[in-house]
């Protein structure tokens, strides 16, 4: 049986070898690994790259006081972006399914159509939802769009869940039960913080002090992007996003802000891809011809 | 091997289920008729398709173009030849571009004049040339609703491709696309049986997918997927709850047809059958099991492979499907905790749209609309059920079950409201207020329901029309269209005989200042848009396009005396009589093209023809208007039809443009005065008549 860490260490062994820098979470709260700049940035501009990192990734929306056996205010991705997509990169995922233990002589595997969209960062991509017995354990996509902008090479990248998939393959009924590793089961490692930040989401939240927060955070990422600091730029971006998820989960979002809230975000992510495109293309995209493994197979 | 047998196979990563069957019938007419233009036609084609290849096998098509002779024509002849009569530099260049000998060289007569042209010729192409340059451009070029670029750029297609099989009569057609060179090597299913193997022709090759398991005839699929469910049910002690469109879609996603079944706890049962069913399908892809008149703890659904030899699949499934489950019973206890009265509280917050407001504004509005409706059909006794109707119809918008499954709007409603003890009547109502889904589907059971369903649909055509968001091709975000037909079919149905002019009226007033038109214009651009779906639905019911056109001209508001009348005029359609009436209305309707209005004075008649059409044409009123008097429109055009003769023998014995200006405008009035009786039932004019067929019969 895979423990959570156990899961963890495996899948950033198996990626690393295949040419990825094994980056680290980042520090501040994002709806999903896709958010992380090594991700969204990165996906820019014809330089190539290859990554691999836990995210932890808050959906205050989902909290549910650590009541629900399978819905969590904070879950944790394990995600790999590759860039160019490498011809065989469908192979090389379920490699890493067998990489787990998970033998596909036994299971049901398949890839179910699912376009993935994510309208804060004016970014789309085509790909699937990955079933195994019925279970969706991974997104796999194909990014088109990113910032607003078309994206040429394509990157794909490879989101595992990871409580879902440890549960899964312990077929165990709560998350909490779930072993993390040390010792610990999830619930002992994560429970007082699910039930804090739901109350905290659902109860506490300060609403006009977030909206204070948004709307502060809109500016200076103004004033880094007129200054040229892209990186900080979208940290603030980061911040506003984050601040419109507390505020929706506290449902102090009508529908029309909603709309208006998100153009916002949005128009800020799409700034900072035009900021980071140009700062890279000043710098003479440093990547191209740097990282040799990620070029040397596909059809690129 | 078969005679000019083409195989292709198009495998690539697994293709969206839905856009199979559109990709194959474009490949396979693509191709087809690529070949047939050039003369290649194959005698017989066959596709198939699995979630991870497009296949196609032609065959009889012929090994070459035929041979032909071409005429190719050179220089002038004044440029070709000297005064001596010797071919000049210019013509002896051209004979031996053309290869051939001055000699050859003939003179030929065209429109611009005298040329010298020579027959060549031309050798017909190797159909595996010409298939080198067809299959690329037909693969890539099919149009698929969404397209992607894969690696450095590649594509655009559907989804990377990873290899191309293409063999005519055994031998490679070499093309190249997306960097993918074509051959004969192809592999099985991606898991069980990824080991390229090679193939020599269609035959062999479907005998190695078939030895590998992958069956790529769909409807072979589709039988056994079906066959393995009812066995397995039956194994389970019932029966498989039917569901064709989601039998389809698990056919597209398998290439081995498998079917795994599993069981839930028997306490998620006391959920709500609509709840289990769909919790189900729409998120397990699964089908429910039919037990003693109620489901059982079971469901089944399919796997890409054959067996589940370690009972692993199932275990996985049924973890799933309990999760779900769980899920379910959480949003129903949850959403239990409020009466749907209390739910209907929180519909202020709910946006029916910006500027429309919420849909408690919403909910208020189809409360008038509703009353309105009973008063106009005389429902008095279904007033009070409405009225408790429309207070709950929006509340379950708020339910946490409508959140997670949408197509279950209306329907959770109709159940927490049985729930909660009301009437069979208003549950019923809310339940079916969206219904009918589809233009074949049925429409509410009861009156409740449909006056709720019209005010409803009603209200959402005049507030969006009203902000001036018609839909546009193919861009209809409100569902306006879906709208629009639900209301005319349930009108039409159930024969209901409401005026939809003056409801869309009312309802314009119903949204008092919203609006920044005003409500003529409102009215003026939603009616054309309901009568489209009165054209299609009529279209549908089997009338001819004439003979709505013919019913629309004289009145739309009321449907089913609208249909009335177009169902006459299609009854009469072969009547010689009535056919030759129209004729005649047509030919009145030009002589009293920009006339004026006269009146009509019996004792300026002088002809016998004009009094005998006069007397006629008094007698025909009577019975036109005691007719419609009964809404007998069949007798209104049955007289009409009589009136043929009459009508003829006037045209042929009596001038009307007479040179008297008095008999001249006495004849005028008396035709019309005819034209107003003739129109009362339909635009006559509007109908299409075969003056030859007509002489004919």
């Amino acid at each position: 049986m895979q423990s959570f860490q156990g899961l963890i260490l495996l899948l950033s062994s198996f990626w690393a070898e295949r040419g990825c820098v094994l980056q680290q979470p980042y520090d501040l709260e994002v709806g999903a690994g896709t958010m992380h700049p090594d991700t969204f940035l990165r996906v820019l501009g014809p330089e190539p790259w290859r990554v691999a990192y836990v995210q932890p990734s808050r959906r205050p929306a989902d909290a549910r006081y650590g009541d629900n056996p399978f819905r969590l205010g904070r879950h944790f991705q394990f995600q790999a972006v590759l860039k160019p997509s490498p011809h065989d990169i469908q192979a090389q995922y379920v490699d890493s399914l067998r990489a787990m233990g998970i033998d596909l002589g036994a299971h049901d595997l398949r890839f179910e159509e699912d376009d993935w969209e994510a309208p804060t960062l004016g970014a789309w991509g085509v790909g699937w939802q990955v079933m195994l017995d019925g279970m969706e354990i991974t997104q796999f996509t194909y990014f088109q769009q990113a910032g607003g902008l078309e994206l040429d090479p394509i990157s794909v990248e490879i989101t595992y869940g990871l409580e879902r998939i440890t549960m899964f393959l312990g077929l165990s009924r709560n998350v909490y039960d779930v072993e993390w590793g040390g010792g610990l089961s999830y619930g002992q490692v994560r429970h007082q913080d699910e039930v804090e930040s739901s109350k905290y989401y659902f109860e506490i939240a300060d609403v006009s002090f977030l909206e204070e927060q948004f709307a502060g955070w809109e500016r200076e990422a103004q004033r880094c992007l007129e200054a040229g600091v892209v990186l900080p730029a979208y940290e603030c971006a980061l911040r506003c996003s984050h601040a419109f998820n507390v505020l929706d989960a506290r449902g102090a979002v009508s529908a029309t802000e909603r709309v208006a809230l998100i153009k916002r975000v949005r128009d800020l992510a799409v700034a900072c891809a035009e900021a980071y495109v140009a700062s890279r293309e000043k710098q003479g995209y440093p990547l191209l011809g740097a990282n040799r493994e990620g070029n040397a197979d596909g059809q690129g | 091997m078969a005679k000019g047998e083409l195989l292709l196979e198009v495998r690539s990563e697994e293709i969206p289920a839905r856009m199979l069957r559109p990709a194959l019938a474009e490949l396979e007419a693509g191709v087809f008729d690529g070949l047939a233009s050039l003369g290649l036609a194959p005698r017989s084609i066959d596709g198939f398709f699995g979630p991870r290849r497009l296949c196609l096998v032609l065959k009889g098509s012929p090994r070459r173009e035929a041979d032909q002779r071409v005429q190719q024509v050179g220089p002038p002849a004044s440029a070709a030849f000297d005064e001596d009569g010797q071919p000049t530099r210019a013509a002896l260049g051209f004979a031996k571009r053309c290869g051939v000998a001055a000699e050859a060289l003939q003179r030929v007569s065209l429109d611009k004049g005298e040329y010298v042209a020579v027959e060549v010729e031309k050798r017909g192409r190797p159909t595996t040339e010409i298939l080198s340059e067809l299959l690329p451009r037909v693969i890539a070029g099919l149009s698929w609703p969404k397209t992607m670029r894969w690696g450095s750029g590649q594509g655009p297609w559907i989804r990377p491709i990873h290899g191309i099989v293409a063999l005519f009569e055994g031998e490679v057609v070499a093309f190249e696309l997306f960097g993918i060179e074509s051959g004969r090597s192809t592999c099985g299913h991606p898991v069980l049986s990824p080991e390229p193997f090679e193939v020599k022709g269609a035959l062999d090759y479907r005998r190695k997918l078939e030895r590998r398991s992958v069956e790529i005839d769909f409807e072979v699929r589709r039988e056994r997927i079906a066959a393995g469910m009812r066995e397995l049910a039956r194994g389970l002690g019932g029966e498989v709850v039917e569901d064709p469109e989601l039998l389809d879609k698990l056919t597209a996603i398998c290439e081995i047809p498998g079917v795994v079944g599993g069981r839930f706890d028997e306490e998620f049962l006391a959920l709500p059958r609509e709840v289990l069913v769909t919790t189900l399908r729409d998120h397990q892809s699964a089908f429910s099991v039919e037990h003693k008149g109620g489901l059982a703890p079971a469901f089944l659904t399919v796997m890409d492979r054959l067996d589940d030899p370690a009972g692993l699949v199932q275990a996985g499934n049924e973890w799933v499907v309990a999760a779900r489950l769980t899920d379910a019973r959480f949003f129903y206890q949850e959403d239990r905790k409020l009466s749907l009265s209390e739910h209907a509280e929180r519909l202020a917050k709910l946006t029916f749209h910006v500027k429309l407001g919420s849909y408690a504004d919403k909910a208020q509005r189809i409360r008038q609309l509703v009353q309105i409706l009973c008063e106009e059909l005389q429902w008095g006794k279904d007033r009070k059920s409405a009225e408790l109707a429309t207070g709950l119809l929006k509340a379950d918008l708020t339910t946490e079950m409508v959140k997670e499954f949408t197509s279950l709007q209306g329907i959770v409603g109709g159940i927490y409201a049985q729930a909660d003890g009301a009437h069979e009547e208003v549950w019923q109502a809310i339940y079916d207020q969206y219904l009918p889904v589809t233009s074949s589907g049925s429409i509410p059971r009861g009156r409740v329901g449909m006056v709720c369903g019209i005010a409803d649909r009603i209200d959402t055509l005049v507030g969006i029309f009203g902000l001036g968001l018609r839909p546009t091709g193919s861009r209809d975000p409100f569902g306006l269209r879906r709208a629009a037909q639900g209301l005319v079919k349930i009108v039409l149905e159930a024969e209901l005989p409401i005026d939809l002019d003056l409801v869309a009226a009312r309802a314009v007033l119903l949204y008092g200042d919203r609006f920044e038109r005003t409500g003529d214009e409102v009215l003026n651009d939603l009616r054309p848009f309901l009568e489209d779906r009165v054209r299609h639905i009529l279209g549908l019911e089997g009338f001819a396009y004439d003979e709505i056109e013919a019913g629309l001209a004289v009145g739309f508001g009321n449907l089913p005396d609208l249909r009335a009348r177009v169902q006459a005029l299609h009854g009469m359609r072969n009547d010689r009589g009535f056919l030759s009436v129209v004729l005649a209305a047509k030919r009145i309707a030009n002589i009293l093209k920009d006339t004026e209005e006269h009146s009509f004075r019996v004792e300026l008649l002088k002809d016998d023809a004009e009094r005998e059409l006069y007397e006629s044409s008094r007698d025909l009123r009577a019975e036109v208007e005691a007719a419609e008097a009964k809404g007998a429109y069949d007798e209104c055009l049955t007289s009409i039809s009589h009136f043929a003769d009459v009508l003829e023998r006037f045209f042929v014995e009596v001038l009307v443009m007479d040179e008297d200006r008095d008999l001249r405008q006495n004849r005028i009035a008396l035709l019309q005065s005819i034209q107003r009786t003739l129109s009362r039932t339909a635009r006559l004019t509007s109908m299409v008549v075969d003056r030859a067929e007509l002489r004919k019969g």
